[in-house]
């Protein structure tokens, strides 16, 4: 992309267009948690729920008696908030790596960070652990793969794009191999199916207590690259202009990759890899508002908690057994991302 | 090799007391193959996880044993089988990965007669073992003529006839005696009932497709209440569980810790008509798993019959026990085995359950 066109991308659309395409952003995101809470396989009707919810906002620490209360504030609740942040989060590294490496087909998958993070929790599902430990070995490991694909792809000095994205892909099949090493030694009764399942992705045993184990590594993960928004920007250009203008891309670049690595791994570890987020939505987003990572980072988490929020709600509710969230965002992602290349590439060729 | 055989054989049968031939024994399979025994399997290799003890079950002993899956084996020896055959512990279990992706040379190396293995989980789990050029019988699982043919088959393979037919018979009859007395049952009395394959973290459930749990719910007497699910084993959500509102939860033996103060614990399922009425049990751990067919099964329906309809059935569950245990396994029962079996510990206070506890 030349220099003209991104300037012009950067600073393109006036600033009422801006405000008015966030007012829609923040309704449909407000939409989808309505829709969310509204839709079940239990049924409550919407007045009883807008009911139930004053009721607790009125009463936070009432006791819950009945059991559409409970549903509406113990189930759907915390699952509709975890989806919605982890949505957020996920587009959000995904926009932000997007960003770093100058490059928009890279994401926490294709880094291998994603698999690294599975790669941690199936360890501790097989070792029997869950919660906390589950958390931070996903971390551990997610982190682990990012260094490694930093590593692996700085040579002489200087990271390449590309030798980054294969670096990632080879990171990546390595902590696949081993997440398929821990499926070989799992129990097939036991601990087998819950790391299969956990691995297709699911916010199904969503609660409380979840929610907040995960919203502490999201929200910071969030918050980071929503501060480093400028940056962000100043990343995005070559290593020399970005050393002219203060920054040290090296040190600034592993603060993204740390935020990113944090966020990957707390939404992996409470609801496995739900892939196509981190991809697709910074996507949707930039034809949104533009590549200007100030207005592109807050709209990406937007459109990311409003997609995942929605697309979750049809896992729950379309049939009495769960769907595997995994396999619809990819269903939705695969085709999305396909006609995403072609366009990229097609513009990248013309002259 | 064959002209010598007929005298070691003819003493054999004489000991198994089994069907004097010295014929080949043919046996066509669950996959529809053919499967040719020159003589009685003695040595019996099988990956399948129940067919561990169904296999001690059938030969009443654990002698033909050559190997097993590791899981299967670990849930023998921590089992009563455990205490019954302690020598169990000594049967290999390298033969094959948790998965049943078999070990071929350590399978081959064990020099069975026979290996059994899946039928319907694809050829790679096969081909090895049939290239290794090892008698391989495969099996199918789900359905109680399943279950009746490969114990049938089974049988035959190691030439116990004798022990497989009292085994069938027995079925038969306790079917026969539930479902004639079930058949009184109006429709509107029938609880549903709801079995979870999975609790302690993700819940699953199974349809009533191929499904073998919800057969034995209907036998005693009772619905699935989880009937509408298209597939076994699926991941549902609490909230679906609150719209079936079921009247009975049984708690699998496949999550070692389950308890029912998982059911009475959780803000959704706690309010069921299940927990209310506190009619969420564990089900029984005896040889096998009581919730999958098994030898034992007939103990299963009887033990369900009575918590369903305890004023229809009047079967004395601890002395059918110590009976079944007696015929199959040759052995005593003491009164803490069939406690611990029937988890009255765990399901202490629920609805029924007092009719289980040994006579004092």
């Amino acid at each position: 992309m030349s220099d003209v066109t991104a300037g012009a991308r950067l600073h393109g659309g006036s600033g009422a267009l801006r405000a008015g395409v966030f007012v829609g952003l923040f309704a449909a995101l407000f939409a989808a948690l309505i829709f969310a809470i509204g839709a079940g396989r239990f049924a409550v009707s919407p007045g009883r729920i807008a009911e139930i919810i004053f009721a607790w906002m009125a009463a936070p620490s009432a006791p819950l008696e009945n059991i559409d209360e409970r549903i509406v504030l113990l189930v759907r609740m915390p699952r509709v908030l975890i989806a919605a942040v982890s949505g957020a989060a996920l587009a959000v590294g995904g926009a932000a790596l997007q960003g770093v490496f100058r490059n928009p087909l890279v994401s926490q998958q294709v880094l291998g960070i994603s698999q690294g993070a599975a790669f941690g929790g199936a360890l501790a599902i097989l070792l029997g652990y869950a919660g906390v430990t589950l958390l931070g070995l996903a971390f551990i490991f997610g982190l682990a793969a990012l260094v490694i694909v930093g590593l692996l792809a700085r040579i002489n000095g200087r990271t390449e794009i590309v030798t980054v994205i294969l670096s990632g892909m080879v990171v990546g099949a390595l902590f696949s191999a081993l997440v398929s090493v821990v499926q070989f030694v799992a129990d097939p009764n036991t601990s087998l199916p819950a790391i299969v399942y956990w691995l297709m992705g699911s916010f199904s045993t969503a609660t409380w207590a979840r929610f907040w184990l995960g919203l502490p590594g999201l929200a910071i993960g969030i918050v980071a690259v929503w501060l480093f928004r400028y940056r962000l920007n100043l990343l995005a250009l070559e290593d020399t202009e970005a050393r002219s203008l203060g920054v040290n891309p090296d040190r600034e670049r592993w603060f993204i990759f740390i935020a990113t690595a944090l966020m990957t791994a707390t939404s992996v570890a409470i609801a496995g890899i739900i892939g196509w987020i981190g991809l697709v939505i910074p996507h949707a987003a930039r034809i949104l508002v533009g590549e200007d990572h100030r207005v592109l980072i807050p709209a990406s988490a937007i459109l990311g908690a409003t997609y995942l929020t929605f697309v979750d709600t049809l896992a729950r509710t379309l049939t009495s057994a769960e769907i595997p969230l995994g396999v619809l965002t990819a269903l939705i992602g695969a085709p999305v991302f396909g006609l995403l290349l072609r366009r990229h590439f097609s513009k990248a060729n013309q002259p | 090799m064959k002209t010598v055989m007929p005298l070691g054989i003819a003493s054999l049968i004489l000991a198994g007391a089994s069907a004097a031939h010295a014929d080949p024994i043919e046996i066509t399979d669950q996959a529809g193959r053919e499967v040719v025994l020159e003589k009685p399997a003695e040595r019996v290799a099988s990956i399948p996880m129940p067919m561990a003890s169904t296999l001690i079950a059938i030969d009443g002993g654990v002698e033909k044993q050559v190997g097993m899956n590791p899981v299967a084996k670990q849930a023998v020896l921590d089992g009563i089988l455990g205490k019954i055959y302690p020598e169990a512990r000594d049967i290999p279990s390298d033969i094959t990965a948790p998965n049943f992706i078999p070990n071929v040379e350590e399978l081959a190396a064990t020099n069975p007669d026979l290996v059994i293995q899946w039928a319907d989980r694809g050829n790679d789990l096969v081909d090895p073992i049939t290239n290794a050029g090892l008698t391989t019988m495969l099996i199918s699982y789900g359905t109680e003529e399943k279950a009746r043919d490969y114990m049938t088959m089974s049988a035959v393979a190691m030439g116990r006839d004798d022990r497989i037919g009292p085994l069938i018979e027995w079925r038969e009859e306790v079917a026969s005696d539930i479902a004639d007395k079930a058949a009184a049952i109006d429709d509107a009395d029938k609880p549903k009932v709801l079995y979870l394959l999975r609790a302690q973290e993700t819940l699953k459930a199974s349809g009533a497709k191929n499904n073998y749990n919800t057969w034995y719910i209907e036998l005693a007497g009772g619905k699935s209440a989880s009937a509408d699910l298209e597939a076994n084993g699926v991941t549902i959500n609490p909230e679906q569980i609150a719209a079936w509102n079921p009247d009975v939860i049984l708690l699998n033996n496949f999550e070692s810790d389950i308890s029912p103060e998982r059911i009475y614990e959780d803000p959704i399922l706690s309010l069921t008509n299940a927990a209310q009425n506190h009619k969420v049990y564990r089900m029984p751990l005896g040889g096998y798993r009581w919730d999958p067919p098994n030898t034992e099964s007939p103990l299963t329906w009887m033990w369900l019959a009575e918590l369903l309809h305890p004023d229809v059935f009047d079967y004395d569950l601890r002395a059918e026990m110590k009976d079944a245990y007696a015929k199959i396994y040759d052995y005593d029962l003491t009164e803490d085995d069939i406690d611990g079996i029937l988890w009255t510990d765990l399901n202490e206070g629920a609805a029924n359950y007092e009719q289980f506890k040994a006579k004092s």
